[in-house]
């Protein structure tokens, strides 16, 4: 249960920054595939950069262990990533 | 005080500002539930749950017993969240409303009509689904939360949903590229 409490608070936190971040809109998402505005990028990167040295600095710690690591495997990464790229740009979702 | 519920009230952060929080999340994430933040996986629970109610044979496989498991999941309670704290941004600069198709832009590319949203949006959201389901996750579960554990997949994916995105614009969009 607390769980699942952490998860809905979690959720709550990850709604309000995209909303705050404007990707909730059509023009924000499309836009940095045409250059015009980099919000998306800007935002993604930021939050990878804040979490990876988060997550790697606790873990140098010893104070947590990784889940398991998205799994690679090239063919279906790179496909995936193809088509999940067309419905991104065709809805801006 | 002030401060904090006039930056609380604004539209629009600054993308880094918005960014530095989702990364917290991540982070907590994997530490207070040991989660990565996935939101395309949460749907593929709720098909598999609403699929075996309605046809149990045709969902009774591996994908839906094993790999997505039906039912309400942790991504499935991430997801609510996701919707309430969408609103809830919302509502506080005052900007919620129900819209069926008000993006100026979209408008100026497709044309006024909201059905026209919403077709594109159902079936480019399936292939958008579709995408996710082969790839393993989403933006935000496999390109964020993959790549915050430097997991290769997280970057191959970002390149091909990049490259493949700007080129269906250069597609929708031609000379107003």
């Amino acid at each position: 249960m607390l769980n699942y409490t952490l998860a809905l608070f979690l959720g709550i936190a990850f709604g309000f920054s995209l909303n705050k971040a404007g990707l909730t809109r059509y023009h924000k998402i499309v836009n940095v595939f045409r250059f015009t505005d980099l919000a998306v990028l800007k935002f993604m990167m930021t939050a990878l950069v804040v979490s990876m040295t988060g997550l790697y600095t606790l873990r140098g710690l010893g104070l947590i262990t990784f889940p398991n690591i998205p799994a690679t495997y090239v063919a279906g990464n790179l496909v995936g990533g193809l088509i999940f790229g067309v419905g991104m740009a065709l809805t801006g979702f | 005080m002030n401060w904090f519920r006039k930056q609380l009230a604004k539209e629009l952060w600054s993308p880094y500002t918005a960014g530095v929080l989702l990364g917290v999340v991540g982070v907590l994430a994997v530490w207070l539930s040991d989660s990565l933040l996935g939101a395309s996986g949460a749907f593929e629970n709720l098909a598999g749950l609403i699929g075996k109610a309605v046809a149990p044979q045709v969902f009774n496989n591996m994908y839906f017993n094993f790999i997505m498991p039906a039912g309400i999941t942790w991504g499935v309670v991430l997801l609510v969240g996701i919707f309430l704290g969408g609103m809830v941004g919302a509502l506080l600069s005052g900007t919620f409303k129900l819209r069926f198709n008000d993006d100026a832009q979209w408008k100026a590319t497709f044309g006024p009509q909201a059905w026209k949203r919403w077709v594109i949006a159902f079936f480019g959201a399936i292939v958008l689904e579709y995408g996710a389901g082969i790839a393993g996750g989403c933006t935000s579960g496999l390109a964020i939360s993959g790549g915050m554990l430097l997991a290769p997949a997280a970057f191959i994916f970002i390149g091909a949903m990049f490259a493949s995105g700007i080129v269906t614009t250069l597609l929708v969009y031609r000379k107003n590229y």
